[in-house]
Formats: C-alpha cells, sequence, structure tokens
C-alpha cells in the first residue's frame, strides 16, 4: 500500500492508445480489466466470506505477483505456462505464510486487528518489493506475438484472450472446487455459520488457510497478467489494485464470490465507458463513486438478498478496551513547557524541522483519534482531510488574499464543513464498511483535486503560496514556526481535551461501545458522528493549512493515502482516543525515525512492523484506549 | 448420579466456568451414562448454554474435567471432540441457510470417509425423516423451523456419534413438531445413541428422559431419575426461580 501514487496514476490509467477505436473496443477493455479485477476480489470475497475480514494486503500479493512474474520472464526465461504456474504458487506460498504469521494469532483479539495487520502487512510486503527491484518501473514481456484480430467493429488480441482464459478457468476451477470438494464445502459452511462448521468437524483453520492460498494465486497471476497487458510493472501497483478489488468486491456484495466476479466486469465497464466519454484521468473517480453509491444505497452489495442480515457487529467489538494510562497533569505541564522552551537552547533547526512535522502529524492524530477512537469510525482517508484544509488555505491567501492566519482558520472550516458533508451519506455504515467508505471519499477527493482544474490547476498543482505569517509578521525562522504550530496544536488538544470529559464526549463513546443502546438511550447517531467530524475535521484542515503554507507548493499527491495511514499508526500507538497518546505517538514515529537516522525508505517499512507488532502485542496502544 | 451400570459415557467433574469476572458454572457435576438420555433443566441465563458449548470445546472451563468415555476432551478442538463421537444440535438449529437440505444433512457427515456407507447412511435418514426426501434440493433458509429441525437432527446422526448434544430441540416449533421431535429423540435413543439434551420445557423433556439435573445460576440444585423429578414440586420452584431452592 506504500509508494506514493506518482506513477499510479499514469499506470492505471494508461489509455489504450491507437488501438482504441470504437465502443466494442471499449467494451472488450471493459471486460478484460473486469476480469483482471475478478481475479483480485474473488479472493477477497473467500476471505471475507470465511472470517469476516477485508483483506488489504490483497494488492501486495498482486505486486509480489507481478515482480515474481517479471524474475520468471526477463531472468529464468520461463515459457508462459510455465510462469503462470511459478507465479500461482509462489503467491499462495506468501497467502499462507500471511495466514498462519499474520492473522492467526489474532484469531481471538478484537475485531479491529487483523484489519489493521492486513494493512502493516501490506506495508512490509510493498516496502520490501520495492527495497528489492527499486521503485522504477520495469517492463514485463507478455511473450505473445503481438497482433490483433479483427472482430465486428473492434480489435482482439493473444493477450486478451489470454486474460479471458485465465479468468475463466480460474471461476470454473473455484466452481468445481467449492462445489463438489470436501474442503470446498467446509469453504461454503463455514462462511455460512462458522461456529456450526465446526461443530461438523471442520477445522476451520484449514479452510482459512485454503481460501488464503487460493486468494493470493489468483491475486499473484492477476498483478502478472496486468504487467503484461501494460508491458509495466512498478510498486504502485499495490494499492490501486486493493482499492479496485474492494470496490468490486462490495459492489457485489461482501462475501459473496459469484457477485465478486458480476461487480469485477461491472467496474471494468463503468470504468471502460467512463474513459471514452469523459477520458482516462476520471477512470478510479468513477470506480470511487460506484462505490460509495453502492455502500450508501445497497451496502450489502447489488445482489445481497434483503433477508441477510447486516454483516458487521456492534462496534463495541471492533475496538480494544482497556484502562488508559493516567499521565499526571503536573507531568503534562513540565512536558509542555519543555517543548516550548526548546528553541532557546543550542539545538539544530534540523530537530525543530522534526517537531514541527510531529506537530502537524500531531493535529491530524488528535483529529482521527477522535473520529476512530472516541467515536469509532475507523477512517482510512484521513489525508482527504488535511487536502481540503491546505487547498482551501492556500486558495484564499493566493485568490482573495485573505491574511494567512485567517485563510488556515479558514481551511480548517471548509474541511470540517466539506469533510463532514461527504462523510454524512456513511454514517449508518458500520465497522469495516466505514473504513471502505472513509478510504473511497479519501480518493474521490483526490481524484476531483486532480481534475477539477479551473480551482485547483489540476496535475500542476498550486504553488507559490505565501509562507505563514500572524498579524502582519512573517514567520520564517524555524523557531517561531515551531512555536506557532506547537502552540496550535496545544490549543487543540486541550479543547479535546475538555471535550472528552464532557457529556459529549460521554455520548461519542456510548456510540462507539454500543450504537444500539445508544439509539435507545435517544442519542441521534447522525448528529454526533456529525459532531465529531466537524471537531476532528477542523483539527485536521487547520493541521493541512500551515503545510500549505509550509511547504509553499501542494498538488493532488502532497496528501496521500500512506498519510492516512500513517495517522492512523500514530493513533494506535498512543492509544484510541487518547489525546496524549495521539501527540505522543506522533513524535515517536516522526522523532524516532530521525534520531536514528533510518533513511527514508526503510522509514515506512518500519510504520508496518511498528502497526504489526502493536496489533499482536498491545492493541490498546501505549497509554490505552479511552 | 450414574444410575447405569458401569462408567458414564460422559463426565463433567467439579466444571467452574467464568466469562471474564462473570462466573457462570460453579463446580458442575453431571454425567450421562451410556444408552440414556439425560435432560438439563433450566431458566433463562441458567448456565445451560454454556454447559453444551464446554463439552463442545466452545468454551474452556477455568477448572474441572470433562471426559467422554474415559479420556479428556479439555484441550481438544472443537472439530477433534466431534471426530470423537459427540455431535451436535446447536440451539436454534444453525443450518447452513445457502447450501442445500442434501448438502446440509452430508456436511454431517465431514468427518467420515466412507463414502458408500455414508450414501447408505442418507437414504437411512430419509426412511427416519421422510419429508425430507422431497426438500432435498432445496435451500435449507427456506424450510419450515420444523423441517430445519429435522434438517438438523439427520446432519448430527450423519456423523454416526456415540453421543448427541441438543440445545433447546423444541424451542419455537408448533405443537405438532414438538411431539415429533420428542418421539424422533426417543427413537435416535433407542439405536444406541446416547442424547444429552439442554431444555427449558420440563414437563415434556422429563417425558423422554431417564435421568435430568436442574440447573440455577450455575449450580445443580437437583438432580435424579426423570421419572422422579417429574412429580417433584420443587422442579417447579426451581423452574420458576424460587430463591430457596438453592
Amino acid at each position: 500500500m506504500a509508494g506514493a501514487s506518482a506513477s499510479a496514476a499514469s499506470h492505471s490509467l494508461a489509455p489504450w492508445g491507437h488501438r482504441v477505436s470504437s465502443w466494442l473496443d471499449y467494451t472488450i477493455n471493459g471486460l478484460i480489466v473486469g476480469n483482471v479485477y475478478a481475479l483480485v476480489a474473488v479472493g477477497l470475497a473467500l476471505i471475507f466470506g470465511v472470517s469476516r475480514l477485508i483483506n488489504f494486503a490483497q494488492g501486495s500479493i498482486y505486486l509480489v505477483g507481478a515482480y515474481i512474474g517479471w524474475v520468471a520472464v526477463v531472468q529464468l526465461h520461463t515459457p508462459l505456462p510455465l510462469t503462470i504456474i511459478v507465479v500461482a504458487v509462489a503467491a499462495a506460498v506468501v497467502g499462507l505464510i500471511i495466514e498462519r504469521f499474520g492473522l492467526r494469532p489474532l484469531q481471538n483479539s478484537v475485531r479491529i486487528a487483523p484489519l489493521l495487520a492486513t494493512i502493516g502487512i501490506s506495508f512490509v510486503l510493498d516496502q520490501l518489493v520495492m527495497l528489492t527491484f527499486s521503485p522504477n518501473p520495469r517492463a514485463l514481456p507478455s511473450q505473445l506475438p503481438d497482433v490483433r484480430f479483427q472482430v465486428g467493429g473492434g480489435t482482439i488480441g493473444p493477450l486478451d484472450l489470454l486474460i479471458a482464459g485465465v479468468g475463466l478457468t480460474s471461476a470454473l476451477l473455484l466452481f468445481a472446487f467449492l462445489r463438489y470438494s470436501k474442503l470446498g464445502w467446509a469453504v461454503r459452511a463455514t462462511a455460512q455459520d462458522r461456529d456450526a462448521a465446526m461443530q461438523m468437524g471442520v477445522d476451520v483453520n484449514r479452510v482459512n488457510q485454503a481460501v488464503f492460498g487460493i486468494a493470493a494465486a489468483l491475486g499473484g497471476v492477476s498483478g502478472m497478467l496486468v504487467g503484461m497487458y501494460y508491458n509495466q510493472i512498478d510498486t504502485a501497483m499495490s494499492l490501486q489494485a486493493t482499492l479496485k478489488g474492494v470496490v468490486a468486491e462490495v459492489v457485489g456484495g461482501a462475501g459473496n464470490v459469484p457477485g465478486a466476479v458480476i461487480g469485477s466486469l461491472l467496474l471494468g465497464l463503468v470504468e471502460s465507458y467512463g474513459v471514452a466519454v469523459f477520458g482516462t484521468s476520471y477512470r478510479n473517480l468513477f470506480a470511487f463513486l460506484l462505490l460509495v453509491v453502492v455502500l450508501v444505497l445497497r451496502p450489502n452489495g447489488l445482489f445481497a438478498s434483503a433477508r441477510q442480515a447486516p454483516p458487521e457487529p456492534l462496534t463495541g467489538t471492533f475496538i480494544a478496551p482497556s484502562r488508559p494510562v493516567r499521565i499526571p497533569r503536573w507531568a503534562l505541564a513540565v512536558a509542555a513547557g519543555g517543548f516550548a522552551v526548546l528553541p532557546f537552547f543550542p539545538v539544530s533547526f534540523y530537530v525543530l524541522q522534526t517537531l514541527i512535522n510531529a506537530w502537524l502529524l500531531g493535529m491530524l492524530a488528535l483529529s482521527l483519534t477522535l473520529v476512530a477512537g472516541t467515536i469509532g469510525q475507523v477512517s482510512l482517508g484521513h489525508a482527504a482531510l488535511l487536502a481540503i484544509g491546505a487547498y482551501s488555505s492556500a486558495l484564499l491567501s493566493l485568490t482573495f488574499s485573505v491574511p494567512v492566519g485567517l485563510a488556515i482558520i479558514g481551511g480548517g472550516l471548509m474541511s470540517a464543513a466539506l469533510g463532514t458533508a461527504l462523510i454524512s451519506p456513511s454514517f449508518r455504515l458500520r465497522g469495516h464498511y466505514v473504513s471502505i467508505a472513509t478510504l473511497a471519499i479519501g480518493e474521490i477527493v483526490s481524484l476531483v483535486i486532480l481534475n477539477w482544474e479551473s480551482v485547483t490547476r489540476g496535475p500542476i498543482g498550486i504553488s507559490g503560496i505565501p509562507p505563514l505569517s500572524l498579524f502582519g509578521y512573517d514567520l520564517i525562522s524555524p523557531p517561531s514556526i515551531y512555536w506557532f504550530s506547537f502552540a496550535v496544536m496545544v490549543v487543540l488538544a486541550l479543547l479535546q481535551a475538555r471535550l472528552l470529559t464532557s457529556h459529549l464526549g460521554r455520548s461519542f463513546r456510548a456510540i462507539r461501545d454500543d450504537d444500539v443502546a445508544a439509539r435507545a438511550y435517544g442519542l441521534s447517531l447522525n448528529r454526533y458522528k456529525s459532531l465529531a467530524f466537524i471537531f476532528g475535521g477542523f483539527a485536521a484542515g487547520v493541521s493541512g493549512g500551515i503545510a500549505a503554507h509550509l511547504y509553499s507548493y501542494i498538488n493532488h499527491e502532497t496528501f496521500n493515502t500512506q498519510q492516512s495511514i500513517l495517522a492512523l499508526t500514530v493513533v494506535i500507538l498512543g492509544g484510541l482516543g487518547n489525546v496524549v497518546g495521539a501527540i505522543l505517538g506522533s513524535v515517536a514515529l516522526v522523532g524516532l525515525p530521525e534520531v536514528f537516522r533510518i533513511a527514508a525508505e526503510y522509514r515506512i517499512l518500519i510504520y508496518g512492523i511498528v502497526l504489526l507488532l502493536l496489533v499482536r502485542f498491545r492493541p490498546q496502544g501505549l497509554l490505552g484506549t479511552i | 448420579m450414574t444410575n447405569a451400570s458401569g462408567e458414564p459415557l460422559l463426565a463433567l467433574t467439579g466444571v467452574n466456568t467464568f466469562y471474564g469476572q462473570a462466573q457462570v458454572h460453579f463446580d458442575l457435576s453431571i454425567s450421562v451414562a451410556r444408552g440414556h438420555i439425560v435432560c438439563l433443566l433450566g431458566g433463562n441465563a441458567s448456565g445451560k448454554s454454556t454447559t453444551m458449548k464446554i463439552i463442545l470445546g466452545l468454551v474452556k472451563p477455568r477448572s474441572g474435567e470433562v471426559s467422554f468415555d474415559g479420556a479428556s476432551l479439555l484441550g481438544l478442538s472443537t472439530p477433534q471432540i466431534v471426530r470423537r463421537g459427540i455431535a451436535s444440535v446447536p440451539e436454534a438449529r444453525r443450518l447452513f441457510a445457502d447450501m442445500s437440505v442434501r448438502e446440509n444433512i452430508l456436511m454431517g457427515a465431514f468427518v467420515r470417509n466412507d463414502r458408500d456407507a455414508v450414501a447408505q447412511d442418507l437414504d437411512k435418514m430419509l426412511t427416519l425423516f421422510p419429508k425430507l426426501g422431497q426438500r432435498l434440493s432445496q435451500r435449507a433458509g427456506s424450510l419450515s423451523g420444523g423441517e430445519q429441525q429435522m434438517v438438523a437432527m439427520a446432519r448430527a446422526l450423519m456423523s454416526r456419534p456415540r453421543m448427541i448434544v441438543m440445545d433447546e430441540p423444541t424451542m419455537g416449533l408448533s405443537p405438532l413438531y414438538v411431539d415429533r421431535v420428542l418421539e424422533l429423540i426417543r427413537t435416535i435413543n433407542q439405536e444406541g445413541v446416547s442424547v444429552f439434551m439442554v431444555e427449558q420445557n420440563a414437563s415434556l423433556a422429563l417425558e423422554i428422559a431417564h435421568e435430568a439435573y436442574v440447573l440455577q445460576t450455575g449450580k445443580i440444585v437437583l438432580s435424579g431419575p426423570a421419572r422422579a423429578l417429574k412429580d417433584d414440586p420443587r422442579i417447579r420452584d426451581a423452574y420458576l426461580g424460587g430463591s430457596e431452592a438453592a
């Protein structure tokens, strides 16, 4: 999931160029791409069916498959059939390792644990691939003759037929497995009633293993095929694949295997026709809009029967309960005082710069710990709030010459209003679905910024943003920027701490712990979720606003999913809902890698490992959940 | 408590169970003699269903012993316990709703590898539960509650168990089916399968059981031959939660 999506856009948006000429071509394209998505989505559906888990590492296996395919084709010169087998087997082994060592130890932990573990695993896998093969794109030749056959008004090539053939064969094999093999029956039985399946003598661990192995093999082959299709692979493929697979799976109905196939083909067609009408940069926008529409109108998918129970339990079981570590006030005051006078001491600007980054991340973490921890909506798209705040503040100061101090507040307000408005249709979702919806909304915000050129200047980004200033004085020296960002963060933290002890804070926690009971006591979920997102949106927007004036240049990729996940790691490190924990986590995750002079490319790897270790050994974080 | 001769088939001895801080079972001892129907009675939240879960290995007791045919079940996983010869008819039946009736029944034979004998047993189930013959290819979830209970019982029998544990087999059924289910439990038992059932409906259960235990807030407050308990006035007291019964 790591890797700035610098090349992601160009990669997945790669046009069919000269080939594309007719509607039939777009239809063929849509179905072929849909086939590729299906190989990913079916694996997600199998896993969700058996363990009610959205496997965010699925795209990483797809990435691994693509690179194993590259090694086989380019270095070992294997023939195509053997390449496919090598990729499927190697990817399956990776899947089995993930299941055995990443997820099985978490069987009895809180429900958020395996979800976070798959995110951590995807960080680690992506980063390992990047460190092994470098982030530069590589060519993955398909070994097939480059000829096109005329079919009606369109053309079709051998690779198209190969992808269609692999898709169809996999579907038939999977169908036969589920319908006629004993293990297949066990998979279906476990998906429908895990406890009852165990009481029939089904070993659920073997079922999990089988499902992860199959999902990984399909995902790996899919990654290889995509690499051949575009004749290019790079590490940004991972997140894209996870996102598309999740979209297709949710559209088809989470856990519904045939639904995932149909959802994938539908997604492929919607994207292909969308590209035909609006252009390539709109491809992903259509995918995520489709997802949000389905989530809001039919959260169980297009094909779910009405009698199906909502697939999420109460949110109360989603987050690790614990007793928070109480830190005495005087200690907090001493620490704050220490940080406040730090610039008077002979510290290097480098240290101040690092801490400024920590304070900015701290504001984002405050926002996320409120939304994810206190009211239980685990957001995976929080960087979108930064982006909204940053763009608003930058444009206010540049276009309307609003003083920077006011513009930043404007950015916070805009982020609060727009962020809450965007998420509000998803308020009735729970658990995993909130995470998916926020992830999609995050992507949508970034894609709108990319495409709305008249306002956001599109892919060029905004440059020449005026520097930070307060009451007419420019804040240019590192100490002044340090004091400013520290002060803003402390004020936000104090407000949030006050909020948590108020009646409102109690209501938030009641909704997190049991939203049915909270509703029964007359709490309006929508109103409280809105209030939490307004407060959180403001804090994140202010952070984004300050960042914009600090960097002086921003574009649609400045605030990406990687930052959302980093913020989530910070929040979990500190303890969900814990104000002091959010700040401590920010200092730890931004500061420690600097102190130990860890090279940038290893940092993401370390974040992934930190997340995995936390989930496994201290899911309540350092300071405990509140 | 073993009225029948010899070692009991199933024995729970001195079991203490906790859910977090809350104690569910206090020094619980229950035994099921070979070939008997034993019934565990009790009101809501008395710990009946947890007893089922302890036997099946779904919940682990903090202390005490659970043994089946002389060997301890503690430390075994649910699938391993099923392979020892215990089948279950879970509370509310818990069929695999989207699988066909046929597939559901055959899932019961998951632990067996003798295909031909399994096919014969399926035929046998259709003579025991003739109604299911016409329903074989239907989704299990589309059956009525009574029919589902038949499927659940057939499914349990398919593993050729030595004992079946049933959680409230008559719950939610129409009176017609309640009688039918009780009759079937008796038939199953006469073929040599021991039965341990948890019930709320004391008078019905006592009609077919050999022995019975009454559980109240985690303690056995009454036990003995079913015939004797049937006329015991304390049954009613214990049942309605009279506090003096302990």
